[in-house]
């Protein structure tokens, strides 16, 4: 199912979204320029995830994209007192900026490549208990049943004439 | 074949060494008083008569029996005598029952019966108690001329006695057929009154001397003379009666063999009585009660016509067929085909090439006038050839069916044997107990040999229908192998008087069907108890004597399954005690209780099973079979068992499944992890995304 998730190509947004996309991009771009320059170039460790996990859910791109926001954030909040272009600017040329935005996107990331192993781990421990509780109830069954319990053989029983039925026939 | 009342070195033949001395003389002289032997000690039969083993009574010993004293504890006046019954020879045991119902007068008075344990057998055995005849046997007071018996008194004293308890016993019991003079008793010290004595303490004619048998019966085994009619009854009594008023046996010293072939030559009365003094009102009549053609034999009627003065028809004495020119067999020549019959059963491959041989077809037809006979022993030789390799081609099936054709009225003669068809049934007993010989028992009944004889019969056999009836129902149980069936059963179902000859309880001369179980009881404390209490003949005596229907009892017991069969075992005796109302079996039920392993594991439930284990010794010391077999084969608890099973299994295959799922999804399950983790990972960086800005947002306001 995995597989198939990730090989089945996602289908992608339609020509009207895109258009929506565009006219709404234009008309942010005409609303507030700085802004839409810090989020472009800003978030485009999230493009990247988005483009690199093919998969059907994106979780890449929710965590990646995510933190990267969250890096991002702080800067679009600056704006808030000068909303120039050059403001704007100055917030995407500033080394310490990209590396405050760029250091969330790869803690993003980061998260993304090391959580999954240990959920992994969690759940298989889990599932050992849970076969090893299964397993004892098996035995138990055994104990109780026999080994004939656990094959395809119903063990047929005895077919003996009954007394009670010849005191019927009486 | 032993004609003469069992010698005791004949007797060694028959019965085993250690019964030998059973049959000893029985003639000893009247004037014996009780000897103690010393042997053993006294046996009570019934809670009354004492049956003193030291002190045998050998003037009343019978040639299968011997006599010994006996005391009635409630009337001690009383004379009696018990015959101890050989426990290998059949005895007559409806005729038993019937004699000690009816007192008929003319014969020695049955008191009772029962089996008993006989120290000097070291086995239970059957004893017959009879009242003493105080006279003794009439032949040994004759021949010490202490009575006289003459022509002129025949009739009254001996003949009209005789032919009226004879004719009196047919009619309610069956033939007598141990009529001879040593079997004649004076019932009291006078000489008076005379009685017939014992005809019960083995089969059919078995005791008789070959004069005492017709000629058809005489050439049979002694087992397998048969139950006769009233015509070999009447042969006997000519015969007794001849011998008694001579004083001896005139052919006591031609050998048996001699006899017979003088007899099918010349006729049974000349050569019996033919060079004897016979009184001249005697010739008649024992010309007519010798005469070898049973429909031309007198008849009681005669016999009455005779003792009443009237007139009587004289003996129509038939022809014996003879050849005009003699065969030569083996050195010997034959002019009658019954005498050559008789000699080809003797020699099997030489009579198959004899017969086999152009000269026989043309000495039938031509010499013996017998074309249709010609034609038969042609058409079995033919038929013989083109089955060579089937029965149909066996020299003994050959030399059975050309002895049939050539002695039509002649016994039955195949291999070893020759028998009478009513005298199938101690004959074999004798062969399959005796003589270890079941193979051939089973091929006379699967041949169809009996059918053969009876269509060769004219006029037909007496009581036909009924024992073609009766060979028909044994040749079905041959054709089942299983227990239960085959030929033990049909020793069994054809022998009603026959004991169990299981090596279990054979000692214990089990004759009734009550008797079983008590017997297996007792053999607890001796038999290999890994071994189980029953085998081919006990189960085919009780299928035979009991009167239920068993057969899903003995369907199970012959099961392969070692489970099915203990519990077939286990509810054919519990159904026994319960239905004749035993009383507990400790040692059968302890027997039986350690050899339920098998059908305490069929139950599937281990907690079931050590239940039924614990359980188990205390129905054990009760005795019970039924409530073993409900123990162990409860029909609610095997529902139980099997519901409960069924459950367990459709839980064992739901846990089995999900592991299956847990363990078997391999790589799979990995991406499953992978894919949680990656969630989660999503989940946890939009919680720090909303938490970041809602801070930021928080102290932007501020």
């Amino acid at each position: 199912m995995a597989r198939a998730a990730t090989r089945s190509p996602a289908k992608g947004p339609g020509i009207t979204a895109w258009l929506w996309a565009g006219g709404l991009v234009t008309m942010w771009g005409i609303v507030s320029p700085s802004s839409l320059l810090i989020i472009s170039l800003g978030m485009l460790p999230a493009l990247v995830a988005y483009f690199c996990d093919r998969t059907e859910q994106k979780y890449a791109l929710f965590c990646v994209g995510g933190l990267n926001f969250s890096g991002v954030f702080p800067f679009l909040l600056k704006l808030s007192d000068d909303h120039s272009f050059s403001a704007a600017m100055n917030i995407m040329s500033n080394v310490f900026s990209l590396a405050i935005i760029f250091a969330a996107a790869g803690f993003g990331w980061m998260m993304f490549i090391s959580i999954p192993p240990v959920v992994a781990s969690f759940l298989t421990v889990l599932a050992e208990a849970r076969v090893k509780t299964l397993k004892s109830i098996q035995k138990k069954i055994v104990d109780e049943w026999g080994n004939g319990v656990s094959t395809t053989d119903q063990g047929a029983a005895a077919v003996v004439p009954h007394m009670a039925d010849d005191e019927d026939a009486d | 074949m032993a004609e003469q009342p069992l010698e005791a070195d004949e007797v060694a033949g028959v019965v085993p060494p250690e019964m030998a001395e059973m049959f000893e003389p029985a003639d000893a002289p009247a004037e014996n008083a009780p000897q103690r032997s010393g042997a053993g000690g006294p046996v009570i039969l019934k809670d009354r008569y004492m049956l003193d083993t030291a002190t045998p009574l050998t003037e009343f010993d019978s040639p299968s029996a011997k006599a010994y004293m006996v005391e009635d504890r409630r009337d001690l006046g009383r004379k009696l005598f018990a015959l101890i019954c050989s426990p290998e020879i059949p005895t007559r045991l409806s005729t038993i029952r019937k004699q000690k119902e009816d007192e008929s007068p003319g014969r020695l008075d049955l008191v009772d019966w029962d089996v008993i344990y006989w120290p000097p057998l070291g086995q239970r055995t059957m004893a017959v108690i009879y009242g003493r005849p105080l006279g003794g046997r009439v032949q040994n007071r004759l021949a010490r001329k202490e009575t006289k018996i003459t022509e002129y008194d025949v009739p009254r004293k001996l003949a009209e006695p005789l032919a009226s308890v004879l004719q009196n016993m047919a009619a309610k019991e069956a033939p007598h057929r141990a009529i001879r003079a040593d079997n004649i008793f004076f019932l009291d010290e006078d000489m008076t009154e005379i009685a017939v004595g014992e005809n019960v303490t083995s089969p059919p004619g078995f005791d008789q001397p070959t004069i005492y048998e017709p000629i058809e019966r005489a050439m049979a085994d002694p087992t397998g003379r048969g139950v006769g009619t009233t015509h070999d009854d009447i042969f006997a009594l000519g015969v007794t009666i001849g011998i008694l008023v001579l004083g001896h046996n005139p052919v006591a010293k031609i050998k048996d063999d001699d006899l017979i072939l003088a007899r099918l030559d010349q006729g049974s009365y000349t050569v019996i009585f033919g060079n004897s003094r016979i009184p001249l009102p005697l010739l008649e009549p024992l010309r007519g009660m010798l005469n070898d053609d049973p429909a031309a034999r007198w008849d009681y009627n005669e016999i009455s016509n005779w003792l009443t003065g009237q007139r009587t028809t004289a003996a129509k004495k038939k022809p014996i067929k003879k050849a005009e020119l003699p065969f030569s067999f083996r050195g010997k020549e034959y002019v009658s085909p019954r005498a050559l019959a008789r000699h080809f059963s003797e020699k099997i491959p030489d009579a198959v090439k004899a017969a086999s041989d152009d000269t026989f077809e043309v000495w039938l037809k031509r010499s013996l006038g017998a074309a249709e006979m010609a034609s038969a022993v042609n058409s079995l030789i033919q038929n013989a050839k083109f089955h060579k390799d089937g029965y149909q081609g066996k020299d003994e099936f050959v030399v059975c069916n050309l002895c049939m054709i050539l002695d039509p009225s002649g016994p039955i003669r195949y291999k070893s044997v020759a028998f009478m068809p009513d005298g199938f049934a101690p004959m074999i007993a004798s062969e399959m107990l005796h003589n270890n010989q079941s193979q051939m028992v089973g091929e006379i009944l699967s041949h169809d040999i009996t059918s053969t004889w009876f269509n060769l019969q004219s006029p037909p056999f007496p009581g036909t229908s009924e024992l073609r009836a009766n060979f028909s129902t044994l040749k079905g149980f041959l054709s089942i192998k299983e227990i239960g069936y085959g030929l033990e059963r049909a020793l069994y179902e054809i022998n009603p008087s026959l004991p169990c000859h299981s090596p279990l309880i054979a000692h214990d001369y089990v004759l009734l069907i009550e008797h079983v179980l008590p017997s297996l009881d007792a053999a607890a404390g001796h038999a290999d108890t890994n071994q189980r209490p029953i085998d081919r003949h006990i189960a085919a005596f009780i299928a035979a004597r009991f009167d239920q229907d068993i057969h899903p009892h003995l369907k199970a017991l012959g099961s392969d399954a070692r489970d099915t069969s203990i519990i077939g075992l286990l509810s054919l005796y519990a159904f026994l005690q319960w239905k004749l109302r035993e009383q507990q079996v400790l040692g059968l039920a302890s027997w039986v209780g350690g050899l339920l392993g098998p059908a305490i594991n069929s139950y599937h439930n281990r907690i079931t099973r050590g239940d039924i284990e614990k359980e188990i010794p205390r129905l054990v010391r009760k005795g019970s079979l039924p409530e073993l077999f409900d123990l162990v084969d409860n029909a609610e608890r095997r529902k139980d068992d099997r519901d409960g099973y069924a459950e367990a299994r459709a839980e064992w295959l739901a846990a089995e499944e999900e592991v299956r799922d847990i363990e078997g999804a391999g790589d799979e399950r990995i991406t499953k992890a992978e894919r949680a983790g990656q969630q989660a990972a999503a989940v946890l960086a939009i919680v720090i995304t909303l938490t970041v800005v809602t801070l930021l947002l928080i102290l932007q306001t501020w």
